[in-house]
């Protein structure tokens, strides 16, 4: 009990840090305005309060010296699954809208913890691709350790998967035994499903107009069901909701480029998108950005025509690319996939820093407040222990608002504690079982 | 009128004595210590019975002429328990049947069929009413309040309706809700459409011309009292965020919330304050194995072992809760109540949590819960206090009618196995290689029956029989390439844990070898 | 219908498994690569060398070596040279396209295919193939999968126009995929208690059957053994998955041994003790919890994937990362795998993140170069720049373990490699797009 009590505290403290934080003697790398050598950044209230060369550290402030390390915005990640209690994909219907990722958050989940040494502090988590339109998603901090409630960003937009090819027309999987394989089956019909989808929605907000009026005039109408896939259909209309379009083949990322113009509504971004340089023109004339892997290919047929440079020409044709991981594996070293765009298509530097911080943070609009390190901005920031696109550098320390959710060095000291107590509770455990051996056989 | 008609039924037995033709009679429980539950401890105290319910409970109470008298001089006198969260009378259907899905209109007072063995293992504990309900589905229908004694279900009820039941369960994959926050979507869209349905029939009942009728919906209709919190609602949530999530959904709808399971309540006692809970004391308990032990994460370890802590830090933060076994069974109940007490939870606030308490939380503290008088005659003898590890009920009286409880029988020893009974792991040894199969077998009257299964498909043992050591029996094996099937004649000997012999096949005969596997 | 599958398969091969990339036409002409910093990683770093090679070999290598008057001669001012990286665990060329089973050559059928190899199946023309060398990774060991004993391995090139011509050695080890009881990622006990019983009958019965075939290969090898030296032995019949055993059982070909949790490696290391093979460990995500039992033997242990997941919640987030480590200060022989095929041009990063975890940088370049060319026993051809071996090596503009590192010339055996692969042929037709 007592060890317990001393986690907690432990846990207590690295969250209870001062409210003011400078960090200073950092190489800066702050996306929008360059590299920042022997840098300081103070932070006030969990916002970056002044960036500079030589910030005097106010009285009472939490010091960190990061000499001979550089200091990034935290990594945002736009395709996570993480942190999802149970399955991912409500795969029942061709259209599950009403579900929502955010009623079904864990936050115990370790990967959680395990992004945030890798110095990713922030992910859309999505609903699965199993269908042509799936759950809404939803954008969490990483705030490891705290209540669920404070996981959420208050301003973040609501936002949507829609999913093309190989998954929504269930091509590489089959419903068990004694079930119907369900439309649809080809990208034809995963293009009906969604049109017909708004079609509905449409019907839908006239039935409510037609009630509203009817009231309005004082006539007895009794409202229309009120349904929550349709809410959904209908706030994607109204532009409430952000869609996260899976995709692969360029023909299929066109095809929902030009229904999105027919039926009247935006796609936010292309997810995977993977064909996108071949219509990185459509992309770009549509207004949508793109989140995408750096080097997967070849894991089905949609992914044969995948290549590395993807990013590189999406990003020349003025499409905002981000790298995301779909994976909680990928998710711990997102920069080291950026600065994979440097090696393949050349992009500068800052253009691929920029890959997993300031354009993730477009993509899901929050550029206002995170992104990159500038006065005003959430102090998210990780520290490293040398440049971030060295494959030899270490994510030491990762702050959300201020907050410290991972240090390395705090890492190791708490591995011996956490072991002993295991140790301890499995002792316990064992005599026990052995008392209760011993009592049976005296009985 | 709606509302009327699904207004919670209480039966109150006074009014109902023809259902008692064989009186119960009256009895004077004598010379043990009194523990009323509702006020203090009264040793060597008396509880009187009359037809059925309580007549008078005290230390100096006179007793009636007409009365037997029990003696139980050094025994404890309890009101019976009552164990508020059950599925007493339902089966788990297999998975995938979606006709044996409950609904929400499904009532289970109708539905439950509970034998005799089912209720007296509750009783034989000293549980003398219990909450039942199917626990399979997302929405589990309208549960009951029982009495676990003799007589027709009718008879027995407490209260029916005592609750809406909702569970966060999963449907099988491909059928809308298969994954959690798609039940969570279920049970809103569902909720909204009982709103819907309440709005639209009132609308039409009031000026029905020039509006098109409203359907009919059995379930919908059903909902309606949950809804107007005329009945509680109870959700189902163990884990801290399933919790929460039953919190979130009964602040959307206003709904009166009970929470069962719980077990994770522990963390999060001042998020609780006003939720009654239905606490389950099916502990999680730590595996067999050591090395799978030691590969737990030590937050499951450390949440199997807080878990008990529950109750008492309830009890800590003022949150009133009873102890229910669901999804346990009647005979691990005291078990983990002991386990309570043991993490800290004192005897009185767990004999409160199996009686009064439930009774507080189903509105039905004025005919159960404790002994007063004018109460059910729910009645037990405990020959040590009740929660006490070698304590032993000794009687039980449910609407004050004695049950039986069975004797002290030793069970019959099991008549010793024979020593070819068991699963013995084959290898025939066949030219292409070593064939493994596992054979379970079971001697009788010199028959052997028993199965197998292995390299060559499984199916059940034919013409098998044993005459001392020496046994033969066929199987249908399958070739190794194909899905025609050949007759493999087995011929052996026996030698305690090991066999060996023949076996004849229409590609020639080969030796096979086999074990006991353990 | 009929034609329609044809016309499926036709398509299927056109369109996947058919690298447009030219191969060399198979010259080994003399070349010089002069002025160029030398990575030999058996010797220390030569700054302003030349290294002349020849007919595939290398013949001469230092600060002072004349440029015989017939080579070509590259000037490498600026760059460096590498002995080409050799991944210890792929799919190279058994696989295309992961989810289209035509294209998926990697598991047999069955549990024991001791005698499927994988030398007989590879694709010369994937995709994969150029992919994967232009990157720096010029040779692969690829492995069957599958089943428990899945089969055997070749030591490859990524260069050739036949299997023949890319396999350097068949049957370089057995693979056994040491039966597990929890399943990997390592899973809880299951909840069922019949589940659990089931699991325990199908790890018994998946360890018996392990066990009885090689005991039967103990039994054949000696019958065989004593028909060959003796004609008068009665003659008996050949049985193919016995037979692949042989070398096995009599420890002349090596046994990988993969299992990664604790519990899977002690009983696979026992295995290995009882049928006195030459083992070698792979995967071994939990090595440093058995440290003693490997270090006793002094198995050599293949890491990777090394960029993938702790299976273990209370593991430390970094255990994969510092294995390597462990090996290195306990001295046992490792090497690195990506377990991928098509991005095991990835190989360098899952060794750069072990060094950035503890592991020397020269230790994590040794284990994707000389490290697997003395495990898989062709260190007098591979894994470092010496003359007289094999002329398998690349130019670089710096250390091929960093990201931003670009390779700018690959040879593979003395032949120089084209720089083009799938990826830079769709790269440079749609740049042309405006």
């Amino acid at each position: 009990m007592k060890k317990i009590l001393f986690a907690l505290a432990l846990t207590m403290t690295l969250h209870a840090q001062e409210r003011v934080t400078l960090i200073r003697n950092a190489t800066l790398l702050t996306i929008t305005n360059g590299t920042i050598e022997n840098g300081s950044v103070l932070i006030r209230n969990g916002k970056i309060a002044a960036v500079g060369k030589d910030i005097a550290a106010p009285a009472g402030a939490n010091v960190i010296d990061a000499t001979g390390k550089y200091v990034t915005p935290g990594i945002i990640d736009t395709h996570s699954h993480t942190a999802v209690e149970g399955s991912v994909n409500e795969i029942s219907l061709p259209n599950t809208g009403m579900v929502r990722i955010g009623d079904a958050i864990d936050t115990t989940d370790i990967s959680v913890y395990r992004q945030l040494a890798g110095g990713t502090t922030m992910a859309l988590v999505l609903h699965g691709s199993a269908n042509a339109i799936g759950g809404q998603s939803q954008i969490l901090k990483w705030k490891w350790g705290r209540p669920l409630g404070e996981w959420f960003i208050p301003d973040a937009p609501r936002t949507i998967k829609f999913a093309l090819g190989e998954n929504p027309k269930s091509a590489n999987f089959r419903p068990p035994a004694g079930q119907e394989r369900q439309y649809p089956a080809t990208r034809m019909g995963v293009e009906e499903v969604i049109r017909k989808s708004f079609n509905d929605a449409r019907d839908y907000l006239a039935a409510w107009d037609e009630y509203n009026a009817r009231v309005k005039r004082k006539e007895t109408a009794i409202p229309p069901r009120r349904d929550l896939l349709m809410e959904t259909m209908a706030d994607i209309l109204n532009g409430r909701i952000d869609v996260h379009a899976h995709s692969y083949r360029s023909d299929e990322i066109v095809m929902l480029l030009n229904l999105a113009d027919e039926q009247g509504f935006k796609v936010r971004e292309l997810q995977h998108v993977l064909e996108g340089y071949k219509v990185a023109k459509e992309i770009a004339r549509h207004g949508a950005a793109a989140g995408t892997f750096i080097d997967w290919w070849g894991y089905k047929a949609e992914a044969y025509d995948a290549i590395p440079y993807n990013i590189a020409l999406m990003t020349r044709n003025n499409v905002v690319v981000s790298v995301n991981s779909d994976s909680d594996e990928l998710a711990r070293h997102l920069n080291l996939d950026a600065a994979k765009a440097m090696k393949y298509g050349a992009l500068t530097e800052e253009e691929a820093l920029k890959l997993c911080t300031l354009n993730p943070a477009k993509q899901l609009r929050l550029d206002h407040r995170l992104g990159s390190i500038e006065t005003g901005k959430d102090a998210d920031l990780v520290i490293w222990s040398g440049h971030p696109f060295s494959t030899y550098t270490r994510a030491e320390t990762t702050m959300i608002e201020g907050t410290v959710y991972f240090d390395r060095a705090q890492d190791l000291l708490r591995r011996e504690e956490l072991r002993k107590e295991k140790e301890q509770r499995l002792k316990k455990e064992e005599d026990d079982a052995n008392a209760a051996k011993k009592e049976k056989k005296d009985a | 009128m709606i509302l009327r008609r699904s207004v919670a039924i209480v039966l109150l037995f006074l009014a109902a004595p023809l259902l008692f033709a064989d009186a119960p009679g009256v009895y004077a429980i004598t010379g043990g210590t009194v523990h009323p539950v509702s006020g203090p401890d009264i040793p060597n105290g008396t509880v009187v019975i009359r037809n059925g319910l309580i007549e008078s409970v005290g230390s100096g109470v006179s007793i009636p002429s007409d009365a037997t008298v029990i003696d139980v001089k050094g025994a404890h006198i309890y009101p019976g328990l009552i164990d508020a969260q059950t599925f007493l009378g339902f089966t788990t259907p297999k998975r995938g049947d979606k006709s044996a899905e409950p609904t929400p209109d499904a009532l289970a007072v109708r539905n439950a069929k509970i034998s005799d063995d089912d209720a007296s293992a509750g009783r034989n504990l000293g549980v003398t009413t219990v909450l039942t309900a199917p626990t399979s589905g997302i929405f589990n229908g309208q549960s009951a309040i029982i009495n676990l004694g003799s007589g027709p279900i009718e008879s027995r009820v407490i209260k029916s309706p005592a609750s809406t039941q909702i569970a966060f369960n999963t449907r099988p994959t491909w059928t809308y809700p298969d994954s959690l926050m798609g039940v969570m979507s279920y049970i809103r869209q569902e909720l909204m459409d009982a709103q819907q349905h309440q709005a639209a029939r009132s609308l039409y009942e009031r000026s029905p011309a020039g509006l098109r009728r409203p359907a009919d919906d059995a379930q919908l209709e059903a909902l309606q009292p949950a809804l107007t919190r005329q009945l509680p609602v109870v959700f189902v949530a163990d884990s801290a965020s399933m919790i929460r999530r039953a919190q979130t959904l009964a602040k959307e709808f206003n709904l009166k919330l009970i929470i069962a399971g719980a077990r994770q309540a522990y963390q999060m006692p001042d998020e609780l304050k006003g939720v009654p809970l239905l606490v389950s004391v099916k502990w999680d308990t730590a595996p067999t194995d050591k090395e799978d032990r030691e590969d737990q994460p030590l937050r499951v370890i450390r949440d199997r072992q807080l878990q008990p802590t529950t109750p008492s830090v309830l009890a800590k933060a003022g949150v009133e809760f009873a102890l229910v076994s669901s999804p346990g069974k009647a005979g691990d109940y005291f078990g983990g109540i002991r386990k309570a007490i043991e993490n800290g939870l004192t005897a009185e606030q767990a004999l409160r949590a199996t009686t009064l308490a439930p009774a507080r939380i189903f509105g039905i503290e004025r005919q159960l819960g404790s002994l007063e008088r004018g109460k059910i005659a729910n009645v037990i003898v405990s020959d040590k206090p009740i929660f006490e590890k070698a304590s032993k009920v000794t009687r039980v009286f449910i609407d004050g009618r004695e049950m039986h409880l069975p004797a002290e029988e030793k069970k019959a020893a099991a008549t010793a196995a024979a020593p070819i009974d068991g699963t013995w792991a084959l290898t025939v040894r066949a030219p292409q290689g070593n064939v493994s199969m596992s054979v379970t077998l079971k001697a009788s009257d010199g028959k052997l029956a028993g199965t197998f299964s292995g390299d060559r498909g499984s199916g059940e043992i034919r013409g098998g029989s044993i005459d001392g050591t020496a046994f033969e029996f066929t199987i249908s094996a399958n070739a190794q390439n194909e899905a025609e099937a050949t007759d493999w004649l087995f011929k052996g000997t026996l030698a305690e844990s090991n066999m060996t012999g023949t076996v004849s096949t229409t590609l020639g005969t080969f030796e096979f070898s086999g074990s006991k596997s353990e | 219908m009929r034609s329609a599958i044809a016309a499926a398969l036709l398509l299927t091969t056109s369109l996947f498994a058919q690298s447009t990339i030219p191969n060399n036409p198979g010259k080994k002409p003399k070349i010089a690569i002069r002025n160029v910093t030398i990575v030999p990683v058996t010797s220390p770093a030569i700054a302003k060398g030349n290294i002349v090679f020849e007919n595939g070999i290398i013949t001469a290598v230092g600060p002072n070596i004349t440029i015989p008057n017939d080579a070509a001669v590259i000037d490498g001012t600026g760059l460096f040279v590498y002995p080409g990286m050799i991944d210890s665990g792929t799919n190279i060329g058994l696989v295309e396209i992961d989810s289209v089973p035509g294209t998926v050559d990697t598991a047999e059928l069955g549990d024991i295919n001791p005698n499927a190899r994988a030398a007989v199946a590879i694709n010369p023309h994937s995709e994969v193939v150029p992919v994967t060398r232009v990157n720096g990774v010029t040779n692969a060991i690829t492995i069957p999968e599958g089943g428990i004993i899945s089969g055997q391995s070749a030591l490859i090139q990524l260069s050739g126009w036949t299997p023949p011509e890319m396999v350097l050695k068949p049957s370089v080890a057995m693979h056994i995929r040491f039966p597990r009881l929890r399943g990997f990622p390592l899973a809880g006990v299951p909840q069922d208690e019949e589940a659990e019983k089931e699991a325990k009958k199908g790890y018994t019965r998946a360890i018996d059957q392990l066990r009885n075939t090689m005991r039967d290969a103990q039994a054949y090898a000696k019958a065989l053994s004593a028909r060959n030296s003796d004609k008068n032995v009665q003659r008996f019949d050949r049985d193919p998955i016995l037979e692949a055993l042989v070398p096995v059982v009599e420890g002349r070909t090596p046994v990988v041994l993969h299992a990664n949790q604790a519990r899977d490696i002690k009983a696979a290391l026992q295995f290995a003790d009882e049928f006195k093979l030459k083992a070698i460990l792979s995967g071994a995500n939990d090595v440093a919890r058995v440290i003693d039992e490997v270090k006793k033997r002094n198995v050599p242990v293949i890491l990777g994937p090394i960029l993938a997941l702790p299976q273990r919640e209370d593991d430390a987030y970094d255990v994969l990362f510092t294995n390597a480590k462990t090996l290195y200060d306990n001295q046992i022989p490792f090497a690195f795998q990506t377990s991928d095929a098509h991005n095991a041009r990835n190989l360098p990063y899952h060794a750069a993140a072990s060094a950035a975890y503890g592991l020397p940088k020269e230790e994590a370049l040794k284990a994707v170069t000389i490290y697997p060319a003395q495990i898989w026993g062709v260190a007098d051809r591979l894994g470092s720049i010496e003359t007289g071996k094999s002329a398998t090596l690349i130019l670089t503009d710096g250390d091929p373990l960093e990201i931003r590192t670009n390779v700018k010339r690959v040879y593979i055996g003395g032949e120089e490699i084209s720089m083009d692969s799938r990826h830079t042929l769709l790269y440079e037709k749609f740049r042309q797009r405006q």
